[in-house]
């Protein structure tokens, strides 16, 4: 039996936010993952800042960014419980998405069997109370 | 044809290497004077022969340093902006004030004191800025662990062993039990790497390197005035600094173009580097490849052209690293065996290999590469030769 990856408590979490990342944690406290897309030339950016990379303009349209599947991972041992018998293991996750290319949002893949986690898999995002938002964390799909 | 600068590193000096936090009660400070007057006592000059100071984003700062240290006055003095990645372009410093005239003696500066903090949970400590927060959310504490991602996804494409990680790891050991310098010195086998316990899954606890107390410093001046100094000069032939936007904060970021995420951001300064000193890899006779994580350092044995992109794996397999192979790295143990202090001891090794008096002499050694750490852009490295 393969031990699964915990979901860490982030009630103590104070969310930072500007300007430009707002309309993220905005559209998070009604658990909708949106992406930034430059609303000039379409290209996505990550993290959201003042200014298109490519060509320079400043206005952004928040779109939903697709599936999301596994770029990478690792797995964490829990400071404390490491290492005694029974370790807990944290899974940080970069996630692409089908519909934003170009860009990668790193978080939390929780409630994972470790031995089965494999980079290209399809993964949902879940939503977790943080002290001043909801923080997006994943789960691995479904069938 | 092969260049130089017109620069030449004429004195080198370290305090001893302490496992993190046990350097106290001295200060960073203390650390670096000592460093600073052994450097100078074997180039033959004194504080007040100093004009110009070279160091990168280190926790210390020049006033200071002159304060304690008494030094009179300077005409040159420049930090390198980010990480460990730049930590070779110390010498570009150096380099530009001894040969533009801006100063004579250039010393350039390293040290790190983990009392109190630590470089590996760096990210832990930082305030969860907008672009920060999501670090803070996955869990990614230290560059390692940030880093794993990068060496998973290494492994994913070019199919890349963790037997490649371990034989870095080894081969580095290896080198480290003739070290009196060294604080990991007991050899290692693939057993036992296989065995340590993983601390960012594909990378164990051996494949993260050393935190350490230490100061560094190294004397540069002009070649033609190194020729009237006391020890051999060894030059600077050449010195370099890129940043590419396609690697801009890298283990900070994520969000390298899928190209270069599996790099270790090194390949535009290489390409510089080789440029500037009209060589290619196969000239280098030894090389000091920054090891923070042992993923990385066969990384960057592709991003310096020493195998093809992918092939760093069996590359190292090969035995191609060790002390007898094609390309020996690290004689000196590296930041995995002998100590870890943000790059700088592997100029120290560079200097001695070049001198001919290193421990694990490179027989013959005449060119030897030094690179600066996948970190955060600039990306540097140099390349250093002596006359022989
Ligand atoms: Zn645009």
């Amino acid at each position: 039996m393969s031990a699964r990856s915990i979901c860490p408590d982030f009630a103590s979490l104070e969310v930072a936010w500007d300007a430009w990342s707002k309309p993220f944690w905005q559209a998070a406290s009604e658990r909708t993952l949106v992406m930034p897309r430059c609303g000039a030339c379409g290209t996505f950016r990550w993290p959201v800042g003042p200014f298109c990379p490519e060509c320079h303009a400043q206005s952004v349209e928040w779109l939903p960014p697709g599936q999301g599947s596994i770029y990478s991972f690792t797995i964490l041992p829990v400071p404390g419980a490491y290492p005694t018998a029974a370790p807990s293991w944290r899974v940080p996750v970069l996630v692409e998405f089908a519909d934003a290319p170009g860009v990668r949002l790193v978080s939390v893949l929780i409630d994972a069997p470790l031995d089965a986690i494999a980079i290209g898999d399809v993964v949902e995002p879940d939503w977790r109370p943080a002290a001043n938002a909801k923080v997006p964390v994943f789960r691995l799909a479904v069938g | 044809m092969s260049a130089t600068t017109g620069a030449a590193i004429v004195g080198i000096g370290r305090t001893p290497y302490y496992f993190r936090g046990t350097s106290a009660p001295q200060t960073i400070y203390e650390l670096i004077g000592k460093a600073v007057f052994a450097a100078l006592e074997d180039a033959g000059l004194s504080i007040e022969d100093v004009d110009g100071l070279a160091f990168f984003a280190a926790g210390f700062d020049c006033g200071t340093i002159m304060e304690q240290l008494g030094i009179p006055e300077l005409t040159f003095s420049h930090i390198v902006s980010g990480y460990g990645g730049g930590m070779a372009a110390i010498l570009d410093l150096a380099t530009m004030g001894v040969t533009t005239g801006r100063a004579k003696t250039v010393v350039c500066i390293g040290a790190s004191q983990q009392v109190g903090r630590r470089l590996g949970q760096v990210l832990g400590n930082l305030t969860a800025t907008p672009e920060m927060i999501f670090h803070r959310i996955a869990g990614l504490a230290g560059p390692g662990q940030a880093l794993a991602l990068s060496a998973r996804r290494h492994m994913h494409r070019y199919g890349t062993r963790r037997e490649a990680f371990g034989e870095v790891v080894m081969a580095s050991r290896a080198a480290a039990a003739t070290r009196d310098t060294a604080l990991r010195r007991k050899s290692l086998t693939l057993d036992e790497y296989m065995a340590s316990p993983m601390l960012a899954d594909p990378l164990c606890r051996l494949d993260f390197c050393l935190e350490t107390d230490g100061a560094l410093a190294f004397v540069v001046t002009s070649a033609e005035r190194a020729a009237d100094l006391p020890q051999e000069p060894v030059h600077i032939a050449a010195a370099a600094q890129v940043a590419t936007r396609d690697w801009g904060r890298a283990f900070f970021w994520l969000n390298q173009p899928d190209d270069a995420f599996t790099t270790a951001g090194a390949g535009a300064v290489a390409e510089r580097l080789y440029g500037l000193a009209g060589i290619r890899p196969k000239d280098i006779d030894v090389a000091l490849i920054y090891d923070h994580f042992s993923p990385l350092v066969i990384m960057q044995l592709e991003d310096y052209g020493f195998c093809g992109r992918g092939e760093g794996g069996p590359f190292v397999e090969s035995g191609a690293i060790r002390l007898d192979g094609a390309l020996p790295i690290n004689p000196h143990g590296g930041h995995l065996s002998e100590g870890y202090v943000v790059g700088m001891t592997h100029i120290h090794e560079a200097v001695e290999q070049l001198r001919g008096t290193a421990v694990n002499q490179v027989f013959g050694a005449r060119t030897a590469l030094v690179t600066g750490g996948p970190a955060p852009v600039p990306m540097s490295a140099a390349i250093l030769r002596n006359e022989r």
